[in-house]
């Protein structure tokens, strides 16, 4: 006979283990560390290129003044205050997808446990 | 209204059952659609601005992930700039690179607003995406709104610039570069519309979560209230020259759009609603159960069955 509890509950995993439980068996492949500092590492990159896409924008925009003023300006303190700038930005993106993706393990992890449990009770249901 | 209900029910049953082929159509129409308003507006590329190409490029779209027609747009909306000069297609380059990279990294699941963003603008009703994303969203898609708010305004920015930008002269890059960029950070209505959907994302949110009756349809109208009246007090702060007619009447048009999601969304009963408290050892619980309206879809049932008359028996023998 078909007991009703059992289809519902392996019905509920197999969905999961298609759509989110997935991505989070990948997650959880990682150490929490690893996975977070790659993520991380990731986003710093990520940031670097659309700083200086954004760089060169501003450039470019201010191509004539920069030609100028080239020999007049302090570029040494334009400089500085170009990587401080950098830095804070890199600093402030790396920060939001540092609490982000810790977030997002942290999550996988639980729900994954979940299924563990769901597993465990599933094999119990069979040993009766 | 039983009616209605029947319809939903009807709706969400066909479409449980043919997920597999409505998905890609799905797909398919939304690329078709945002590739082709791409061409009209901005078609620049004579090459890309045909039927066919479109048409490969979207049954291609129709099997891969959702996030790909974002991508495919964007090429799309680079090249054209491209063909009209390459300064436009810089800015865009650099516009589309900076929102993949810091945004769409952290793979949200309203990508996909930045594509209907400019499709509604084009169909004249930007104010339903605040509304329904606020409704079945998060406060986090204020970012998607916002990118798509820019992409879309970008676009019709170089749209219609483009004959003073392809009379300038060719050599003086730096011109033309500034001239962009200026027209893309001065434009105070595309920075206000940013600022109202925002806030029309917020407080429907806000609303929309709160446990009185007809929460959802409160934060509908006070949101977009607040829209319109926000882009009506920039009107007059920025002299933004917007149209009053419009925004009423695509806001009224929005305000239908985000109820016709309400009523697929969320459907409730309020006139049964039911309050109970109940304690335990270390909480009081003050519980609102709202029923939901379901209706049981009418079935066919087999009456009787017709058995087919038997031919007689002497028109079988003759041949």
């Amino acid at each position: 006979m078909i007991n009703e509890e059992k289809v519902i509950l392996m019905t509920k995993m197999a969905s999961y283990e298609a759509n989110k439980g997935k991505k989070d068996i990948a997650v959880t492949h990682y150490f929490r560390g690893d996975y977070i500092g790659f993520q991380v590492l990731k986003s710093v990159i990520a940031a670097t290129i659309s700083f200086l896409a954004l760089f060169a924008v501003y450039v470019f925009y201010h191509f004539e003044e920069f030609m100028q003023d080239i020999y007049k300006m302090d570029l040494l303190k334009f400089g500085k205050s170009v990587i401080i700038l950098y830095l804070c930005v890199v600093g402030a993106y790396g920060v939001i997808s540092y609490v982000l993706f810790a977030s997002r393990y942290s999550k996988a992890r639980k729900s994954l446990r979940h299924y563990y449990e769901n597993l465990k009770k599933l094999a119990n249901m069979y040993d009766k | 209204m039983t009616t209605l209900l029947v319809a939903k029910q009807y709706i969400r049953s066909f479409i449980n059952k043919y997920e597999v082929y409505l998905k890609p159509l799905m797909k398919l129409i939304l690329a078709i659609t945002s590739l082709m308003m791409i061409n009209g507006k901005i078609g620049y590329m004579h090459r890309l601005d045909d039927i066919s190409i479109v048409l490969i490029v979207a049954l291609m779209c129709s099997f891969m992930p959702m996030n790909f027609i974002i991508f495919i747009a964007a090429v799309f909306t680079v090249l054209h700039m491209y063909a009209l000069s390459l300064e436009c297609a810089a800015v865009a380059l650099v516009l589309f690179l900076v929102m993949f990279l810091l945004y769409f990294r952290f793979s949200p699941k309203d990508t996909l607003v930045v594509l209907l963003t400019p499709i509604c603008f084009v169909l004249k009703i930007p104010y339903a995406i605040p509304l329904t994303m606020g409704l079945i969203g998060t406060p986090a898609s204020v970012i998607s709104v916002g990118c798509g708010v820019v992409v879309s305004y970008l676009i019709s920015y170089i749209a219609d610039s483009a004959t003073a930008l392809s009379g300038m002269d060719t050599e003086d890059v730096a011109t033309k570069f500034r001239f962009i960029v200026d027209g893309l950070l001065d434009n105070k209505e595309m920075l206000l519309t940013i600022f109202a959907f925002a806030l029309t994302i917020v407080i429907v949110y806000l609303i929309k979560r709160m446990s009185v009756n007809y929460s959802w349809t409160i934060a509908m109208i006070a949101g977009a209230i607040a829209d319109v009246m926000i882009l009506l007090i920039g009107d007059l702060i920025f002299d933004t020259n917007v149209s009053i007619v419009g925004i009423i009447i695509g806001t009224v048009f929005s305000i239908l759009i985000a109820k016709i999601v309400e009523f697929f969304a969320f459907h409730v009963d309020y006139s049964r609603v039911e309050k109970v408290q109940f304690e335990d050892d270390e909480y009081y619980y003050y519980v609102k159960a709202v029923p939901k309206i379901t209706v049981a879809t009418p079935s066919k049932t087999v009456k009787r069955i017709n058995t087919p008359k038997r031919r007689p028996s002497g028109s079988q023998s003759r041949r």
